[in-house]
This record gives structure tokens, sequence and C-alpha cells, in this order.
């Protein structure tokens, strides 16, 4: 047996290939459902529900659904040139520390002030932090998958040390409740970014965001030179330097790009959600990691991250709902895991194919 | 927890990101206006082996107490932030009365919740939020440290006692405050080194927090972590260990001491019945040594007969009230008389304690 990559692959392959992984999944799924004594359609026909379905789901799944989304852009814009930015989680961070410093700085001031603030400051400390690797790789020659992940230990010791170990500016000093347990300050409502209500549904202003950044991404790597450089850098770094381009200015701006998206998410995590500096919080999320997981099953497609996001939100939304005392969260986990990996193994199928050989029988 | 990978790497990673866990029975039959409705969030697995075991071993308290008249159900690993809101829906959806939260980042949404559903009865452990239909809980820990502390000072030879300490908040200084006066009373002059971990629960980092103590040369060791993993670290190295949260001695029974320990179960009956009577009050619950509330874990078999003739004689005196471990004189780390002779420090001292008494080696701002 053996897999060779395809020439050209055949449009009915592109449809074919995600119901049948999906199917695989599916049935995969109900093998262990009944191995471990469930109903494999109550809990499919659950899981599909409380994800998407029941009232107020689908809203709950976007909230999940944003830091995915621009995690996963982050991912994607730096995958797509081989630069390996493992950092989104420190990178969140960073922009959540950001954004949340702006938001008080201006607290007096107007939302249409307030809220463009907080997010510039949320991409710009992202794209800092995001920037120290790049650097690091474009001029020292350092791994970057490396110093970017040791980052966001570095970011999770500073947003502890602005919180507990500080009389930082991002810490509430005044009140009593505050002295008990330590706790950022929190910001007024004229920092909170507006939702958006569609009847029931409400749709996040960071989703939003997420959608605008990941079209400009695609506009950006399709139709511009600086694209267009990123994508021959990332299929041959060789032929690119050859053909004059800037490689090491184009590793800092990529991973600066990267850091301010994942600069974002932290920024909404502030403005959407938290409103407030949450350190434990927030390092217990893990958006940073799940955004690699969501640019690979989108295959770096920018628009695609926002499907792929939206999916993996209700699925991690539905997999809290499933648990109880008889499907403990290992199991959702497995549950979950299936569902990814069929789905990226259908994907290894559209680009390559897998071909029977006889044996050649070695001469007695 | 999550580590980073490549590609199939990572999704490989979230196939077994935890596979432990097995299953029982089928599914309760569906709520048919029989039983009431209680379910639990959890910040950890069920199988932390500290605090989240300790709750949980409450939720299944209530299961036996109360039988047919409550239905169960937990979510673990709930991360703090949105996500919480979202169980919290889940759960009221799917019908739960009651519903208890099980650590402070839940506060928020606890509260939000009780706004939007007056019909529900919310629970908060360790918070200070207070709603009609949100009530709060937890215990004086501190007494049982002080006894936590007698049993580590009597075990150690030179003094030299190592804490491993989540993070630097009133909360967790005056437990570490607690065990060192505890240790200075059956072995004067002992110290407790501190260091920070900056997590509730993570295995990895407790066990290496308490290694560099085992390193600096300390012979023997508490914790004011969620899991046991100190007590592994000190298994390998023979060194007296105290736990934190549950009865942990079969973690590592030759070296095993006591522990503060919650017993949650009693107060969950209590509440889920006054949900089904239709009593339920909101409130703030701070339980004890006297009632039942806080205790310390049955005694490992190396604390000497002596020590815990000495410890249980110290419990019933802070039961009757003839002893208090905060009252003077008290001197900081620098010497100075914080509390002097013949007062005492009063609660609210004691919840916002931001200060080391003599003998406890390490910064109570982190570090």
């Amino acid at each position: 047996m053996r897999i060779e990559r395809r020439l050209t692959t055949p449009r009915w392959l592109r449809v074919v290939v995600p119901v049948a992984s999906l199917l695989a999944a599916l049935v995969l799924a109900g093998v262990m459902e009944l191995a471990t004594g469930h109903d494999p359609i109550a809990t499919t026909s659950r899981l599909i529900d409380r994800g998407f379905f029941a009232s107020g789901a689908l809203s709950a799944t976007l909230v999940t659904a944003t830091p995915l989304l621009l995690t996963g852009l982050a991912a994607a814009a730096a995958f797509r040139m081989l630069t390996w930015n493992i950092g989104a989680e420190g990178q969140l961070v960073m922009g959540a520390v950001g954004a949340s410093g702006a938001g008080i700085f201006l607290h007096d001031q107007a939302p249409v002030l307030i809220i463009p603030a907080m997010m510039a400051a949320g991409g710009l400390t992202g794209a800092a932090w995001g920037a120290i690797p790049g650097l690091l790789r474009a001029y020292f020659n350092t791994n970057e998958i490396i110093t970017s992940l040791m980052l966001n230990y570095v970011a999770g010791l500073v947003i502890s040390y602005l919180i507990f170990d500080s009389h930082s500016y991002w810490r509430d000093l005044s009140t009593f409740t505050a002295r008990v347990f330590p706790q950022g300050k929190y910001l007024g409502p004229a920092a909170s970014w507006p939702a958006l209500g569609a009847g029931s549904l409400v749709i996040p202003f960071g989703f939003l965001v997420g959608v605008v950044s990941a079209a400009g991404l695609f506009v950006l790597y399709r139709y511009t030179r600086f694209g267009y450089e990123v994508r021959v850098i990332g299929d041959s770094r060789a032929a690119g330097r050859y053909a004059g381009m800037r490689i090491n200015r184009k590793i800092v701006a990529v991973m600066a790009l990267s850091g301010a998206l994942a600069g974002l998410g932290g920024a909404s995590q502030i403005g959407d959600f938290r409103h407030v500096l949450d350190p434990r919080g927030l390092q217990q999320a893990g958006y940073g990691y799940a955004g690699i997981v969501v640019a690979a099953l989108a295959q770096l497609n920018p628009l695609a991250v926002i499907l792929v996001a939206f999916l993996l939100g209700g699925l991690t939304n539905a997999g809290y709902s499933l648990q109880g005392p008889d499907f403990p969260a290992g199991l959702v986990g497995i549950l979950q895991g299936l569902i990814l990996f069929c789905a990226l193994a259908g994907e290894l199928l559209v680009r390559y194919r897998v071909r029977f050989r006889r044996l050649m029988v070695a001469p007695a | 927890m999550k580590r980073p990978a490549l590609f199939a790497v990572s999704v490989m990673a979230l196939v077994g990101l935890s596979a432990c866990g097995s299953t029982t029975s089928q599914a309760s039959p569906s709520a048919s206006a029989g039983p009431i409705k209680a379910a639990w969030i959890y910040v950890g697995p069920t199988t932390d082996g500290g605090w989240t075991t300790a709750h949980d071993k409450g939720r299944k308290y209530v299961e036996q107490q109360l039988g047919s008249k409550v239905q169960t159900t937990f979510k673990e690993n709930v991360p703090e932030g949105p996500q919480v809101s979202q169980v919290i829906e889940d759960l009221v959806r799917d019908g739960n009365k009651i519903i208890f939260a099980t650590s402070f980042g839940f506060q928020d949404a606890m509260d939000a919740a009780a706004k939007a559903h007056p019909n529900v009865f919310f629970e908060q452990a360790t918070g200070y939020k207070m709603e009609p239909n949100l009530a709060e809980y937890f215990g004086a820990a501190e007494d049982a440290d002080y006894l936590t502390g007698m049993a580590l000072g009597a075990a150690s030879k030179k003094g030299k006692i190592g804490f491993v300490a989540p993070f630097p908040i009133p909360e967790v200084i005056r437990e570490i405050n607690a065990v060192a006066l505890g240790a200075q009373a059956t072995h004067p002059g002992a110290t407790v080194q501190v260091v920070w971990t900056n997590t509730w629960f993570d295995p990895t980092k407790e066990k290496q927090a308490a290694q560099s103590l085992l390193s600096a040369g300390v012979d023997a060791i508490g914790q004011g972590q969620d899991s046991p993993a100190t007590g592994d670290a000190a298994k390998a190295v023979g060194i007296p260990w105290s736990g934190y949260d549950s009865d942990q001695t079969q973690y590592a029974p030759d070296i095993w001491q006591t522990a503060t320990v919650y017993n949650w179960g009693p107060y969950y009956t209590k509440r889920v019945q006054a949900a089904i009577d239709g009593t339920w009050k909101s409130g703030s619950y701070y339980g004890n040594l006297a009632d039942g509330f806080v205790d310390i874990a049955p005694f490992g078999k190396s604390v000497s007969a002596d020590a815990q003739a000495a410890i249980n004689a110290k419990k019933q005196a802070l039961i009757s009230g003839s002893f208090y471990e905060f009252a003077g004189p008290l001197k900081d780390q620098s010497g100075a008389v914080k509390v002097p002779s013949g007062s005492k420090l009063q609660l609210t001292d004691i919840l916002t304690m931001d200060w080391f008494v003599q003998g406890v080696i390490g910064n109570p701002k982190g570090a």
C-alpha cells in the first residue's frame, strides 16, 4: 500500500470526503458510546441540539467561537509562511493586558473613543509580543517554535504579577473585597463592547471583528504583493530569496500580524465578556493552543477559519452539556477528538490517494 | 495540560487529552415531576484527589442521604470566564433547581445567572456576593491548619518545614501563618519556607515547587494546593507530608501526617433539602471545627501517640473557644510585635491578612 500526492483533485471528492468523514466520525463515536453504555442516537442528537439548536445555544456558541476565531486566524496567518507561531496564547494574554489598560485609562471617555482604543491597544501589545520571537528568528536564527512557546509562560507570569504580586495600574486596591481576594479593576459600562442582537441571537462584537479580520487577511494574502511574497516564501524560502524578497522583514511582519490578531482576541475577552483582567481564567481557557487546531482544520484558509471556529465553539459547548456523573469529561474529550481527527484525516484523502499494489515476491 | 504541537499532532493530542475516567451506569430515568435536580460546577477534575474530589464526595453524600428525592449532576474542568455562564445556562435548561459553584472565579457568572433566573437557587463557595437566590458558603480552615502545623512541627527533626502555596492572597497567607504557629507550638523555633505556584491545580507545577523545597533542605512539607502532587515529591525522599482538602493517605501512607479537610456533604444535604421543602434562604455560611464543617484528616501511621494526643487536646480547646491561634503576642517576619499580648486578631484582620508571622520564610506579596 502506498500513499501518494494527487496531481489533480476531482471536484466530486471535495463534496464526498467531508460528508464521508463526518459519517465515519459518527460511526466511530457511536461504537464508543455503545461500548460505554450510552445511546448513540440520543447522545449525538443532544450534541447537535445543545451546540446549535437549543434556545440560546447559537449565541453561546458564538461566545466560545469568538476567541477561537481570532487565535485561529493568528495561527493561519503565521503558518501560511511556515512561520510557526505557537505563542498565540501569550499574545492573547498581552492583548488583554493592553486592552484593559486602555479601558482603565480612558474610563471617563465615550464608548466611541474607548472601544477603538482598546482594540488598538490589544492589537499593538499582541503584535509587540509576537514580534519578539519574529525578531529573534529573523536576526538571530533562533527557533520561533521554542521562543514563542516560552513567551506564553512569561506572559502568564506577567499577568499574574500585575494582579497578584504588585500594586499595579491594573489591580483594584480600593475595595474591601479586593483586599480579601486580589482582582483587577472592573471596566465601566462605557468600555463594554456592544453586542448585536438579531431576535434571540446575540452576536458578540468581537466575533464581527473576527469576521472582518478574516476577510481582511484573505484579501491581504490573496490579492496583495505582501501576500504574494508570504505565499512564495511559504512554498519555498529559497525561491523567495532568489527573487530578492526580504525574508527577515517578512518574518517579523508576519509574526507581528499574527500576534496582533491574537491580541485582538484578548481585547475581545476584556471588552466583550470579562470586563476585568482575569489572570487565572484567561490562562485556563487555552484559546491560543486551540487556535492551532482551528487553523489546521481550516487548511490555513482565513474564510474557512470562521466556519471551523464556529463549529468548534458549538462542539466545545455541547461537550460541557454532555458531561455528567455517567459521562465523564474524558469521554467527552475523546468524542470531540474523534470528530476532529476524522475531519483532518478526510482532508488528507483529498490531497493524497491510497494505492494498493501487489507486493513483489522475492525470488526464492 | 495542553501542549502545542504541529498540525496532526495537535489533533491527536485532543484525542488523548484525558483518556481517564470510567463510566458507570446508564443515565437515570427522565425527570417526571419527581426528584429535584441539583448540579455542581467544578474547576478541576473530580479525580484531582483534593479540592474537587472533596466537593464531589459531598455531592455523592447528598445522593446517599436524599435518595430518590434528588437527581444530581456535575460539570468538571470548567474554565473560569465566559464558559461558565454557558454551563450554568445549560444546567438551567436541563431543569436544575439548585446549582453549586465551587471556585471563586465562577462568582461573577453566578451573580448574573441568579439575577436572570429568580426561580433557581444558586450557591457560591468561597465568594462574597449575595442575592435573594444566591448564597455563599465556606469554612474557617485556619483552626484545622494550626493542628496540621502541629503535626508537621512534631514530625520535623530540624524544624525546617516547607509549604507549597497557590496564591499570595489573604486566605492562603492566614493558612500559612496558622501552620507556622502550630509547628512552633510542637517544635519551638520552627520555620516555614514558602514557594508560590500561582495556580490552584497543576500537579506538574506543584511537584516542581515541592522538589525545590526538598532540595533546599526542608524535612517536613505541607501544601495549600488542590492535588496531592506535593506528597508524590515527598514520598520519593521519605519526608513527612501533610495534604489539603481531602484525606490523601492513600497517595503516600508512610509519610502521611494529616490535612485540613472540608466536610461539604452535610451542608449540601441541608441546602438541597431546604430547596425541596421550600425553606431555602440566602445567606453566608462560615463553617468551623465546632460544627464539623472543617476538620483534620485521620492521622498517618508515622504520627506519634504523643503528637496525636497534643493535637486532639488542642482541637478540643479550639472547639470550646479556650484557645485561639491568632491571639497575641504575635510577631511579624521582622520580629516587630503585630499583635500585643492580651489582644487578638478580629475577623476583618484575618480576612485581609497580608503579613507573615515570625518564622515564615517567603514574601507575602508573592515571588
